[in-house]
């Protein structure tokens, strides 16, 4: 049987004068121009030694918090520390395209920690999506500026996954809530300016309705914070206790009761935004230095064939991560936002545990020493890294999500 | 940079689907299994539709598209595990004959692979426990007006189906892909013996050259056919890993299908996420496996300078992880799956097939390593 007009050659009569084959890897002149602009900014203004290799944080607290504010200030004075975000409030309007092409340059050079990262990726577009006008322009510019931080308040001792099942309370007293409960986890909180959060108004309904996002002040009294010891020995993260905390009420988010439209489209930016693969990818040159300058009975690490058919199987993994990423945004170039952006976050960190777990191995006996003295860095590496498979929704809520929002599986008795 | 598909091959991909559906799908592949000889049917209605065409230069009756457009086909092929020499004539001869085939060679050939005249396949392995390019072994002796062929091929997919093979024979004793001579020949000249193959959609056969003289067969220049013919297999293999990606996108859509209709403890087995879990995960394999291929497939149409590792991670990834993905999706049919009438199976054996033909997966990552490293 023939298929009326479905001949490959008419289709290519039909269709090839019209429209090019898009793929390509190749970067117009403009884009190439982008690159070099950001390439020369990293290296007028990266801290000294940084390019070449000697990337130590300060040791002491206070003196890093303060070279991380002088870093952000730069990023901020530069115009890149949010080049997605809308001119008006501080960003350039990067295109797609831009912003990866500013990831790829981010990716190569590792800078030092953005102070605002929070801010910029997770608060600015909720912000940004659901804020007033007032909101927007007092808010938007002190997080670029890196004038004020930011903290997130989801997970509750109680709430983690089923976020929808939030306890901390917000009750209406007239033109302010009054917040009583407590958050977990908070990253930041003890160093935060405001918190974002998402409170209990309304817990009569069912679970998803009822929950309003606020925008609260850290520095008052109602608030208090505890640093909590993480297995990698640092204190990033906190519980934060709210006992007859305010805020007013023009620090809703969207409407009342209808915080969880935004939890949601937040969920979505911070998927997207978790493409770690050009990271792995400079992870991976690193890996492959290392093999060679590191010897075990006189031979170079790289000789060895078990470690060459590892470092193969990573270099593969790595590539078709960051070649499905590319194809992701490309299908969001062309206006097609799939679910496929699921794909990222849990792929690129299952490499990246595999990663960090091989390169504790190719330390040696020496793996078993910590700090300055741990092999290539990577024992704390390996730690911090199972945090990515916790934080942002864990490794297997991104498996119901491509097995229920992707795959169309039925969904399971817990939603 | 744009890593997607233009319009022209996105309506290509559906016109193969919608005519391979119309053709029965997958009940191609059981007939070839249950020992007819389906190839010839296959290949009448290909042509019909110009598949064979496809990537035929335009100057000799083709449409002139490059790998990336056939892995497009195969995919669809691998879809419903097409039998026919498909990979064999398209991605490995067709651009193998306009590289090295002289006007008079590619004036007889490749028009008639683009009316679907002709098919063609490859008999590299005189020993199926060596790997390539040490299992070819063959020594062809030149004659007064051409070369004496004598040995056996062995691993020769569907000799009987097609009109002429690239056979490949030492003309001088080297190795690697030194002093290999590539000759264009009708295996009617030999005798083919059947063999008993775990892959029943794709029969393999024995090729047994008894001193046969053969004459203006040779194709390129002699002692020098082992680049071309390295790169043919690079081409080879990425096309049977656009198959297997076919075929591994096919199975998750088999496995979240029965997830949704098979009922256990009053629940859809794709409720409960021991299973729903692996569904993700064979999902994110055929994605990344995807990826791979296509972008191996452009760098070879383009030349790009990491073409080989390209192809070398496809393959391996390909042939592996999608070999699991057929054994997870088996498993989630649970007894059914194990059944032969349960079409798993025919997925996996193509996958376990391939993924020891053309380099073992082993040999792949070393090949990435010894370019990388
Ligand atoms: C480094 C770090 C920083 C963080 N920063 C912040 C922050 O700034 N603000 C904030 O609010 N939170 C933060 N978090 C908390 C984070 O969002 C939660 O840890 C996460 O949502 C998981 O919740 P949980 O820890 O309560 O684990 P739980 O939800 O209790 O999960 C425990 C285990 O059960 C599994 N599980 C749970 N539900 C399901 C299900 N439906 N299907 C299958 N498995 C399931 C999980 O995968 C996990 O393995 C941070 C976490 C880390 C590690």
């Amino acid at each position: 049987m023939v298929i009326e007009g479905k001949h490959l050659s008419k289709i290519t009569a039909d269709v090839s004068t019209v429209a090019k084959p898009r793929m390509n890897f190749d970067y117009t002149d403009e884009q190439e121009a982008f690159r070099r602009e950001i390439r020369e900014w990293y290296e007028e203004n990266l801290p000294d030694g940084w390019i070449e290799g000697d990337r130590d944080l300060p040791d002491d607290e206070d003196e890093r918090e303060q070279f991380l504010r002088e870093w952000q200030r730069k990023l901020h004075e530069g115009g890149w520390a949010a080049i997605h975000w809308p001119e008006e409030y501080g960003g350039r309007d990067a295109s797609l395209m831009q912003q990866l092409i500013y990831q790829q340059e981010k990716a190569r050079v590792n800078p030092p920690p953005e102070r605002s990262e929070i801010g910029v990726d997770l608060v600015g577009p909720a912000i940004e999506g659901f804020g007033t006008e007032e909101q927007k322009e007092r808010y938007l510019p002190k997080i670029l500026s890196g004038e004020e931080l930011w903290c997130i308040g989801y997970s509750e001792p109680d709430v983690g996954s089923d976020l929808a099942s939030l306890q901390c309370k917000a009750t209406d007293e007239g033109d302010h809530f009054r917040i009583n409960g407590q958050k977990i986890w908070t990253t930041h909180a003890h160093k935060a300016d405001w918190c974002y959060m998402f409170t209990r108004t309304d817990d009569s309904g069912p679970k998803h309705h009822g929950i309003t996002a606020l925008i609260v002040d850290m520095d008052q009294e109602g608030v208090t914070n505890e640093r909590i010891r993480q297995i990698t020995d640092e204190r990033e993260f906190n519980q934060v206790y709210f006992d007859d905390a305010t805020t007013p009420k023009e620090n809703v988010l969207n409407e009342v009761d209808e915080g969880w439209e935004v939890a949601m489209r937040q969920l979505s930016f911070e998927r997207i935004s978790l493409s770690q693969s050009l990271d792995l990818e400079r992870r991976f040159d690193e890996l492959v230095e290392f093999c060679k300058n590191e010897t075990r009975g006189g031979t170079p690490l790289v000789e060895d064939p078990h470690v060459r058919e590892k470092l193969a199987e990573f270099d593969t993994r790595i590539q078709a991560a960051k070649l499905t990423y590319f194809r992701n945004v490309s299908k969001q170039m062309n206006g097609d936002l799939g679910a496929e952006a699921s794909f990222g976050k849990l792929y690129d960190s299952e490499i990246a545990a595999d990663l960090h777990r091989f390169r504790v191995n190719l330390g040696g006996p020496k793996a078993a020493l910590w700090g300055d003295d741990s092999p290539n860095g990577a024992a704390k590496d390996s730690l911090a890294n199972i945090s990515i498979r916790i934080g942002g929704g864990t490794s297997d809520i991104q498996r119901n999500i491509i097995g229920e929002r992707v795959l169309g599986l039925p969904k399971g008795d817990q939603e | 940079m744009d890593f997607t598909l233009s319009d022209e091959q996105t309506q290509m991909q559906e016109s193969v689907r919608d005519y391979l559906e119309s053709e029965g799908g997958i009940e191609l592949a059981r007939r070839q299994m249950d020992g007819e000889d389906v190839v010839g049917e296959v290949w009448d209605g290909l042509a019909e539709m110009d598949y064979p065409a496809l990537s035929v230069p335009l100057e000799y009756g083709g449409l002139g598209d490059d790998l990336l457009y056939l892995s497009l086909l195969f995919e669809e092929a691998g879809r419903v595990a097409l039998p026919g020499p498909l990979p064999e004539t398209l991605g490995f001869t067709v651009p193998l004959l306009a590289e090295l085939g002289t006007d008079d060679q590619k004036e007889e050939f490749l028009p008639a692979i683009a009316d679907g005249d002709l098919r063609a396949s490859v008999a590299l392995y005189d020993d199926a426990t060596e790997s390539l390019p040490e299992a070819i072994r063959m020594e062809a002796e030149p004659t007064d007006d051409g070369y004496r062929l004598d040995g056996t091929k062995t691993l020769v997919p569907y000799a009987e189906s097609v009109d002429r093979v690239v056979v490949p024979a030492r003309t001088r004793q080297d190795t690697g892909y030194g002093g290999i001579t590539l000759f264009f020949v009708d295996p009617a000249v030999a005798e083919t013996e059947r063999l008993d193959t775990l892959d029943k959609t794709r029969p393999l056969y024995e090729l047994t050259f008894d001193a046969v003289e053969i004459s203006g067969a040779r194709l390129g220049p002699v002692d020098g056919g082992g680049d071309a013919l390295k790169r043919a297999i690079d081409r080879l293999n990425v096309s049977m890993c656009a198959m297997l990606v076919g075929g591994a996108d096919e199975a998750v859509d088999r496995s979240v299908e029965y997830g949704k209709q098979r009922e256990q403890f009053d629940k859809p087995i794709g409720q409960f996420q021991a299973v729903k879990h692996r569904i993700a995960d064979m999902w994110l394999d055929a994605e990344a496996a995807r990826s791979l291929t296509y972008y191996a497939a452009w760098a070879i149409a383009n030349d790009e300078d990491d073409a080989r590792q390209a192809v070398s991670r496809a393959t391996w990834y390909c042939t592996e992880r999608c070999g699991e993905l057929f054994e997870d999706d088996i498993f989630n049919h649970g007894a059914t799956g194990y059944t032969w009438d349960h079409d798993g199976h025919i997925f996996l054996k193509q996958a376990k097939t391939w993924a020891n033909l053309l380099g073992s997966p082993t040999e792949h990552r070393r090949r990435i390593a010894d370019i990388r490293l």
